[in-house]
């Protein structure tokens, strides 16, 4: 509807929409502009060349990082998906009062520093840390053989991702569970259906947009990810994220090669994006 | 006969619940144990009760600052895009236009980026225009980051207000202005107050963009992220830490039973 006197849709959407352009499409351009060396950061070497795509994808050390990353990042998405879904399944359908209560004792955790969680994982899982010095302390383990490795490998960086996304990836898979309509349920219980069957074919189809959000949410974040690794990863747990940032960074910068990589990153993620919403819009439609 | 769980799945499922929300406050709770012992090196056995970590977080001048500059900066950009929420939340709810999806699709797309590509992108965009790097940039980003999820809290609410109130506003001879200040505005608040704290919260807490345009003066996740390397600053570092979880709990838990008690008074003058 179109109200008399009402704010013109341009006067409401040209601030928003001109911030975004310019502070948000602009400077993605200006990257693909570096990524063919139009720009440079060594002013000396001007020209448009392919050079740095060409470079990028003859390296086996950027594209090995780049699946490495995606290897971490999809194990993680995967067990995060896995703890969720009981724990949203149960908020959802067993019938708790106090559903809301306990969805946002689940949440607040994620809604507090991340860097500050990413820093208690980094106290507990040192060599001197919380854990080992427990171990040691029970007798468990004697104070020459601490449990090593467990700061600064593949593993820590993704217990700490896992640990950090649980509770955002609850969300949406909860929100698709707390719609299902339950008279389904009970239509195939009524023609003999199992629980299980029941699980198999009404609910687990009906929330896996849910889970397919849920999975997306962890996947976009962890597999571009650079703080947590340089935090606790140390050289084994080096992702993709952290070549892009250490490109940028002041030691030995190479603008060029980083925009290629970020480029090529953006656009794994935007084919992504398209692909889960255009799945989850087909199966939200009736 | 309860047809998604039998009694033992529910038994299971509790226990299963309970485990994990375990799991995810366990760290916390460690943290809470660690900034009252008196030892600099957190490991156990535990050595004795101090306050004296909170005393050094409280008299040092950098950490302070640090937590004062990164309010600045949220408070800032959480204001901007609130304001540029509202505008984009009304055009998306109450106007039709052709190329809607593409401006919802334009509004939200920083939801998705990863955060080290946007941030190198601001990080050469600032390079080439010559705009030197400050807090004013960090700001910038910050805007551009919390903006869609300002716009997610606000749709929902917008759509629940009926039209015809805004319409007999304007029959009775309001003007656009008039009419947002006095019908639409106080029928949002509670949306609004609670983007803007998603955005505070987000900005406040935000490392990965602000690390490659932040100037001189730091955030407090740069200074965070930086005493982090010198093991001299952990137990101090770990108090703040309790200080600064418990008070952005507090504030989300307490928002968001606020918003709810408010929306459910604010929500009887508006069809359901």
């Amino acid at each position: 509807m179109r109200l008399r006197s009402a704010f013109a849709t341009t006067t409401l959407l040209g601030f928003p929409v001109a911030w975004l352009v310019v502070f948000f499409v602009v400077p993605i351009a200006i990257v693909a502009l570096y990524s063919f060396d139009v720009y440079t950061l060594f002013p000396e070497q001007h020209g448009f060349t392919l050079a740095a795509w060409r470079g990028f994808f003859h390296s086996s050390v950027y594209l090995g990082l780049f699946w490495k990353s995606v290897k971490m990042s999809l194990i993680v998405s995967v067990v995060v998906v896995l703890l969720a879904y009981p724990v949203a399944y149960y908020l959802a359908l067993s019938g708790t009062k106090r559903k809301y209560v306990l969805l946002l004792i689940l949440i607040a955790p994620f809604l507090t520093s991340y860097l500050l969680r990413v820093l208690a994982w980094k106290v507990i899982l040192g060599n001197n840390g919380v854990f080992n010095s427990f171990l040691v302390w029970t007798g468990i383990r004697s104070a020459d053989h601490p449990v090593s490795q467990l700061l600064y490998s593949r593993f820590a960086v993704m217990l700490v991702l896992a640990y950090v996304w649980v509770p955002f990836v609850a969300l949406p898979i909860f929100v698709s569970l707390d719609t299902l309509d339950r008279r389904l349920l009970e239509a195939a219980s009524d023609l003999g259906a199992s629980r299980l069957q029941g699980f198999l074919r009404v609910t687990l189809p009906l929330s896996l947009p849910g889970v397919a959000a849920g999975f997306l949410f962890v996947f976009i974040p962890t597999v571009g990810e650079f703080v947590t690794p340089s935090l606790v990863g140390g050289t084994s747990g080096y992702m993709y994220g952290n070549q892009i940032a250490d490109l940028f960074s002041t030691g030995f910068p190479d603008w060029e090669t980083g925009s290629v990589l970020a480029l090529f990153l953006l656009g794994v993620v935007a084919v992504l994006t398209l692909v889960f919403s255009r799945f989850t819009q087909m199966r939200e439609a009736p | 006969m309860d047809v998604a769980l039998s009694r033992n799945g529910r038994r299971v499922l509790r226990a299963f619940f309970v485990l994990l929300v375990v799991f995810l406050y366990a760290p916390i709770a460690i943290l809470l144990l660690f900034s009252f012992n008196d030892s600099p090196v957190p490991a156990f056995p535990l050595s004795g009760f101090t306050t004296q970590w909170y005393r050094d977080f409280a008299a040092n001048p950098d950490l302070k600052g640090a937590l004062g500059t990164s309010a600045i900066v949220a408070a800032l950009s959480s204001a901007a895009a609130v304001f540029l929420g509202v505008l984009a939340a009304i055009a998306l709810v109450r106007r039709r236009f052709p190329a809607k999806p593409a401006a919802s699709a334009l509004l939200l797309a920083p939801l998705v980026i990863p955060y080290i590509v946007f941030g190198i992108s601001l990080l050469l965009f600032f390079h080439a225009t010559g705009v030197p790097r400050s807090l004013l940039t960090v700001v910038i980003g910050h805007i551009v980051i919390t903006l869609p999820y300002t716009i997610l809290v606000l749709v929902p609410r917008l759509t629940q207000i009926d039209v015809n109130l805004e319409e007999a506003a304007y029959d009775l001879g309001a003007g656009p202005f008039r009419t947002f200040g006095w019908v639409v505005l106080p029928l949002i608040v509670p949306a609004v107050l609670s983007a803007f704290l998603i955005a505070f919260t987000t900005s406040f807490d935000e490392y990965a963009v602000a690390s490659f345009v932040v100037g001189t003066r730091q955030t407090f996740p740069i200074y965070l992220y930086s005493a982090l390397r010198f093991p001299s600053r952990l137990p101090q570092v770990i108090a703040v830490a309790v200080v600064v979880m418990v008070a952005s709990l507090l504030v989300v838990v307490g928002a968001e039973i606020g918003r709810r008690i408010a929306e459910r008074r604010l929500g009887t003058i508006t069809p359901s």
